[in-house]
């Protein structure tokens, strides 16, 4: 197993896509810290810090965009058969897979982090982390964002992995996961209305998308009527239940 | 020298079509089998249930003793191939798939040696996406040989291949052979099979219809001719009445391995007895005659 993961990881790093992407996502970052140091009206510096100098929230569409391709890719380049002939299994082949979608929303995340709060120190050194606001700590506040928003990147990387393996090219697959994103994040939030209506349709994997939002703010149990703990598990069920379509999908999969 | 690879009575269907009825043969280690057969024969399929790459629905392969399934992969540590086309990542060059492959196995040092066998050095460090069918072949042969597989299975290696590549390629898998590497290869190139194989599988419809060693091909080859005659019944008549071995087609009665003289004393027969020949041809009796012999005599192209 450590062997794929390692092959996984070799061949995500000769992907310069998602490189390039991310180097972006830090050029960005330093420009809307500069920006908003130049204009701190339109960007004060609590909203650029809370929210990665807005780029850093990019995060979700490399990561979409690479999962969908990284099993769709071994269909279009005809690598799924070297992947498969050897003394591995489909399934080892797919977890590896997926640890490498993990891994890689780690490092993302992590470079988004430290530029966040390496800009901070250069632009905002006088920043106070620890300041309190409604009895958290600013800093408390950014993690639990940060957090949120992973979970919340979990469950949209299961549909988009679940998706990605019925396309046999990058592009479809890459497409697809980033309309599917837009459209299953715009259903999410109006489901909250008809959840209103109709209680039971919380339990729909939409509505777990707003963990995020629920984590940061404990008033949304009101309108998703589930508690925060609810949703977390649920979001993780949720996850592992698409992972497992997913893999079933794959394995069906003739080459 | 035992025997690496055993495929035993091998059923496989696609639906209701069933493409494989009781595949049976062996691969010897050290040797290198040709398996050839028409289109749709059925190689591929079993070259990809060798490789437990595809179910099966009845018979089974071993390695070395150790089964091989879609479940079971373990004997295939020491397996390399190339099956159908070679899988390439455009984005990277042809030394990092190397590197990607060989690493796997901790067998890095091999990248280097395979290139040089491979005549690829002018181009193994330029992405993959700029290489010619020819260049993308050889990387495939590379990457299924990269890991010093004990067992290789190759499908229509020679596709693209110039041929000073050709050449080259027959000399590398000569020399891999006597090294006590056993390969499984399949090619339309009948010519170069008969210069590399010890061993032939010819399938047809499904099915091994014959398994020989080369040297026993040849051995029973020599000239055969084919002649067409005016009418057939006529003509197996005369030729039984000259007691001469022959076989017959449609309209044409069928010298096979005939000696010096053979076809004078059935043209002699033919004539005495009063049949019409209609025209001559002679084969010689190759691996590619063989081919076409057996598969003519099995019903035809699958």
């Amino acid at each position: 197993m450590g062997a794929l993961i390692k092959q996984e990881v070799y061949k995500q790093f000769h992907k310069r896509g998602w490189l390039i992407a991310t180097v972006i996502m830090v050029l960005g970052q330093i420009g809307f810290g500069v920006w908003g140091k130049m204009q701190p009206k339109w960007f004060p510096a609590d909203a650029l810090v809370s929210e990665d100098y807005i780029m850093g929230e990019i995060v979700i569409f490399i990561a979409v965009a690479s999962t969908a391709s990284i099993v769709s890719m071994e269909y279009q380049y005809g690598t799924m058969k070297q992947l498969l002939y050897r003394q591995y299994y489909r399934s080892q082949v797919f977890v590896s897979k997926i640890i490498t979608v993990l891994l890689q929303l780690a490092f993302l995340q992590v470079v988004a982090c430290a530029t966040t709060f390496i800009l901070t120190l250069i632009l905002h050194p006088s920043y106070d982390w620890l300041a309190e606001v409604g009895g958290t700590t600013t800093l408390e506040t950014y993690f639990k964002r940060v957090g949120g928003d992973l979970l919340v990147d979990l469950l949209l990387l299961s549909v988009v992995l679940m998706l990605s393996t019925l396309f046999k090219s990058n592009a479809a697959a890459i497409a697809t996961g980033l309309v599917g994103y837009f459209l299953i994040t715009l259903a999410a939030t109006l489901l909250l209305v008809a959840i209103g209506y109709w209680h039971w349709l919380k339990w729909n994997p939409f509505t777990f998308l707003l963990v995020g939002a629920q984590i940061l703010n404990p008033n949304m149990a009101h309108s998703t009527f589930m508690s925060t703990e609810t949703m977390i598990a649920g979001t993780l069920v949720y996850t592992v239940v698409f992972g497992f379509i997913a893999y079933l999908s794959f394995r069906k999969r003739s080459i | 020298m035992g025997t690496i690879l055993t495929v035993d009575h091998l059923d496989k269907s696609f639906g209701k079509r069933q493409v494989l009825h009781g595949v049976d043969f062996f691969v010897e280690e050290g040797h290198i089998v040709a398996l050839v057969g028409p289109n749709g024969a059925g190689k591929s399929t079993i070259m990809k249930a060798i490789l437990g790459l595809i179910p099966v629905n009845g018979g089974g392969v071993d390695i070395k003793g150790q089964p091989v399934s879609i479940t079971s992969h373990q004997a295939l540590r020491n397996v390399g191939a190339l099956i159908e086309y070679p899988g390439i990542y455009p984005f990277m060059t042809g030394r990092q798939q190397l590197a990607l492959f060989a690493n796997q196995h901790g067998k890095a040092k091999n990248v280097e040696t395979i290139i040089a066998a491979m005549g690829m050095g002018k181009y193994i460090d330029l992405p993959a996406k700029s290489y010619s069918l020819g260049m993308k072949q050889k990387l495939g042969i590379a990457q299924a040989l990269v890991n010093d597989p004990k067992l290789v299975i190759l499908d229509e290696p020679m596709n693209g291949l110039d041929p000073q590549a050709v050449k080259d390629l027959r000399d590398l898998l000569r020399n891999l052979a006597a090294r006590g590497t056993s390969i499984l290869i399949s090619s339309h190139i009948l010519s170069e099979l008969e210069k590399l194989a010890d061993d032939v599988l010819i399938l047809n419809h499904g099915q091994i219809i014959k398994h020989s060693t080369m040297a026993d091909l040849e051995q029973q080859g020599g000239v055969g001719y084919t002649i067409e005659v005016g009418n057939i019944d006529q003509a197996k008549a005369a030729m039984a009445m000259a007691n001469h071995p022959f076989e017959t087609v449609g309209n044409a009665i069928i010298l096979t391995h005939a000696a010096a003289g053979d076809l004078n004393h059935a043209l002699y027969a033919l004539v005495q007895g009063g049949v019409a020949i209609v025209s001559i041809t002679q084969q010689s009796d190759d691996l590619e005659g063989a081919f076409l012999d057996m598969v003519n005599a099995d019903g035809g192209e699958a």
